[in-house]
């Protein structure tokens, strides 16, 4: 239980839609007082310094417990969670057992309880018995036990017919069904982006249009799931395409009840990275890598080998334009730690996936700093827009992830002047598979609380 | 790793004396593995074309050999099937009087499940000082050349790079068509003709010859060509140019050199093809469809071949053949490049 007085720093609150100068107390706990300055009290107060937000959300995030937790522990998972600033963290059910019955998510809880974390676990079931796309899972039962959704994470809910049998029915449970958008007939022994860079490196090819064909295919079964069961809700998560979050925009404007999210690696990162480049995707300019200068560091880096893949600049835009838009509500992170032994061998054959949760804040910042997002809208991804897709399942809800007062303390505390360096030592993470290791960063996390306790606390004397 | 084509560089070369051990001369090179062909100057490519010369003269000698890496260890460590690209190592690194250990990955503890890391680490420990990698995914021997103290040098991996076969592919045209202090190739029309796609050859082929200056055409089906209008169109702007077709008549017309490439099988059940029959009839190099080029163009295929597909037998055995020839100059590129890599010593060097 934690008293704390800030004075003086730039308050971000979107569930108000509001940002500015003020003070905040937590007193026992609780945010006690929320205080916003104006007149001469808020001089020299800038958005360029000390920041408290309300606590981040990730809606996608893999914990390895039960059965990887040599590559994460939920103990683990949730220290990395508050090192980013996240306060609430939604689990993957690609565990070894999957999350397809209550069993396995009792332990997930178990194994968080006992990790003391003040950080909120919450937990998506699976959509198909052991994920393998063919029977579903014990839907009902989850939803009783309290996840918040069912994916199949990972890989796409392959047959068409099975995911409008689970859209229909956990939409008359009241949950979303989370997918992965790939057609796998596309992306079979897949490596990079079907793009300039991969045909440079010679890489497979893992095409836009896998993507898009996904996202067409499972809008137009939302469709006619929805005129029978209204409650049938369609998440799309790590959206990656300017095409695909085209077909999103479009969906929504039709009044299907879509949502999606996109992941701060996309938004930040590009093909050219695997081709060693170290610029982001807003100073790319879909220029030659080979022509330009670009390229720093040796080609293959393992670390970059994610799916989907890191796309072209065009596409991290695309990302960007869709939070700014609101076509994306959620930035999530899709951390996927991985041991050195899955990670440090050939592209081709690495595990796909980024330990991102750690990184997230720092690549939003950068976007930001570049003028390419508005720190209110970055900030809301990171919270109010994942709590309206997760709903009352989040102790969250009720204060609508914002800064509000008599609620229990949820907050980060950042200082965008101060920058940290990415290093395996740096990450909480067991995971330590980021391509942004030796990277500097903006915006160092001084302190994260969750419901009221400290779950992170900057160590150096900043 | 700069891609900036330095015609001016070419002429400044000083050619090492190949019976003198390289660390005890200056010999120019400053790359301590050969992984890509992207990172090769114009003066890359001419001192290896210039030390290939002095081993071809090695080649001639009664006794081929030179004891200029007497004492080294060269490992070859090949993960796919190969007979020529590996046997050619090892003859080059014997004539360079290098001791050669040969590992072939299905004999290995590779097939316990050994990692590339691991293998390398402990080709290392065995007392490898080079070594020479076959790999089938791309971009396996950077992962090598990170973990290996000496020189790596790609002998093939996936569809990346085949840097020993481009280099040797620019040897034999600048033996054909070279004139003094040039690569022969300059304004030149080279075709590549068959699975650009799938072929290290073809990619490692585009950084040589667009570097030495030829007017280079990759031609084959639409399938197999994908993305290459895309490279073309960034190469271009950064002063890297060839031209991606389909059309095999257009690709063939007033060619100097025409290089057809294998087809394998396996692209017929992955639907990239609908058959060899037809891929033979619409861009097998047949001895009509050779009468487009100029008559004296050269025929070139990096081999195995499938005579009857992608060449025909006359034609691959006919006057214009420098097939054999390749297999020839092989021998000395890569004594050249062993020579080369083994001189480099130091921190100074630059990766390639």
């Amino acid at each position: 239980v934690t008293d704390l007085e800030i004075s003086r720093a730039w308050l971000v609150d979107p569930a108000s839609d509001r940002e500015g100068p003020g003070d905040v107390v937590v007193r026992d706990g609780v945010l006690e007082a929320v205080t916003w300055l104006d007149g001469a009290d808020a001089d020299d107060i800038t958005a360029d310094g000390v920041v408290v937000a309300p606590g981040f959300i990730d809606l996608h995030a893999h914990l390895r417990e039960p059965g990887n937790e040599d590559a994460e522990t939920v103990a683990s998972g949730l220290a990395a969670a508050a090192h980013g600033g996240f306060t609430t963290v939604c689990a993957m059910a690609n565990t070894t057992p999957a999350l397809d019955e209550p069993g396995v998510l009792d332990r997930v809880r178990g194994a968080a309880v006992a990790s003391g974390s003040p950080v909120e676990l919450l937990a998506y079931g699976a959509v198909t018995a052991a994920r393998n796309g063919e029977t579903l899972s014990a839907l009902g039962e989850l939803a009783d036990a309290g996840v918040i959704g069912f994916s199949d994470d990972g890989a796409p809910v392959r047959s068409a017919s099975i995911l409008r049998n689970a859209l229909a029915y956990a939409g008359a449970l009241g949950l979303p069904i989370v997918d992965h958008p790939e057609d796998p007939t596309l992306t079979d022994g897949a490596e990079a982006n079907d793009g300039f860079v991969a045909t440079v490196l010679g890489l497979h090819g893992w095409p836009v249009a896998a993507e898009e064909a996904a996202i067409g295919r499972d809008l137009a079964i939302l469709a006619d799931v929805v005129r029978d069961v209204p409650g049938a809700r369609l998440h799309l998560t790590h959206v990656s395409t300017a095409a695909g979050l085209d077909l999103v925009r479009r969906a929504q404007a039709a009044g299907l009840p879509v949502t999606c999210d996109v992941t701060p690696h996309h938004l930040a990162l590009t093909e050219e990275w695997v081709a060693g480049a170290r610029r982001f995707a807003w100073d790319a300019g879909g220029g030659d890598p080979w022509g330009d200068g670009a390229i720093v560091a040796e080609p293959f880096d393992p670390a970059l080998r994610v799916n989907p893949p890191l796309r072209c600049p065009e596409d991290a835009l695309a990302c960007l334009a869709a939070l700014a838009d609101g076509t994306a509500a959620a930035i999530a992170t899709d951390h996927a730690p991985h041991t050195e032994v899955d990670k440090a061998v050939e592209f081709g054959l690495a595990a796909n996936g980024i330990s991102g949760i750690e990184t997230a804040l720092g690549l939003v910042l950068a976007a930001v700093d570049a003028g390419r997002l508005p720190l209110l809208r970055a900030i809301a991804a990171l919270t109010s827009g994942p709590v309206a897709i997760i709903g009352s399942r989040t102790r969250r809800s009720a204060a609508g992830a914002g800064l509000t007062e008599g609620a229990p303390a949820d907050l980060v505390v950042f200082d965008r002047s101060a920058a940290w360096t990415v290093s395996a030592e740096a990450l909480c993470s067991k995971g330590k598979n980021s391509p942004l290791l030796g990277m500097t960063l903006p915006g160092r996390v001084l302190l994260t609380l969750a419901a009221g306790r400290t779950a992170y606390e900057d160590a150096s004397d900043a | 790793m700069s891609a900036v084509i330095d015609q001016t560089a070419a002429t400044t070369v000083v050619v090492p004396s190949v019976d003198v051990a390289p660390e005890e001369q200056p010999v120019g090179w400053r790359h301590r593995h050969l992984l890509d062909v992207d990172g090769l100057s114009v003066a890359d490519l001419d001192l290896v074309m210039r030390t290939a010369d002095a081993m071809r003269e090695v080649l001639a000698r009664p006794i081929a050999k030179v004891p200029a890496l007497r004492g080294r260890s060269v490992t070859i460590l090949f993960y796919e099937a190969s007979t020529r690209t590996r046997v050619s190592f090892e003859v080059a690194a014997k004539n360079l009087s290098a001791d050669v250990v040969n590992i072939a990955a299905a004999t290995s503890s590779v097939t316990k499940g050994e990692s590339l890391v691991d293998t390398i680490r402990t080709v290392e420990a065995l007392g490898a000082q080079m070594l020479v990698m076959r790999h089938g995914v791309s971009g396996a021997p950077y992962l090598a050349a990170e973990v290996f103290g000496g020189a790596v040098l790609n002998g093939g991996d996936g569809w990346h790079a085949h840097p020993t076969q481009a280099l040797l592919d620019l040897y034999t045209m600048r033996s054909r068509l070279g004139r003094a202090g040039s690569f022969g190739v300059e304004g030149r029309k080279v075709v590549i003709l068959g699975d650009i796609l799938h072929s290290r050859v073809a990619r490692s082929n585009i950084w040589s010859l667009t570097t030495a200056g030829a007017d280079l055409w990759l031609c084959g089906p639409p399938t197999l060509v994908r993305g290459f209008e895309a490279w073309a169109g960034r190469g271009a702007a950064a002063g890297r140019r060839f031209t991606v077709t389909s059309d095999v008549d257009a690709a063939l017309r007033d060619a100097d050199v025409v290089m057809a490439l294998r087809i394998q099988r396996e692209r017929m059940a992955s639907g990239l093809l609908p058959s060899l029959r037809e891929y033979a009839a619409r861009y097998g190099l047949t001895r009509e469809r050779l009468a487009r080029a100029r008559p004296d163009a050269l025929v070139m295929h990096p081999g195995p071949m499938n005579e009857g597909v992608e060449i025909a037998p006359d034609v691959a055995a006919g006057s214009q053949s420098v097939i054999t020839d390749q297999v020839t100059n092989g021998v000395a590129i890569r004594m050249a490049l062993l020579y080369l890599l083994a001189g480099v010593h130091g921190p100074g060097a630059s990766p390639a």
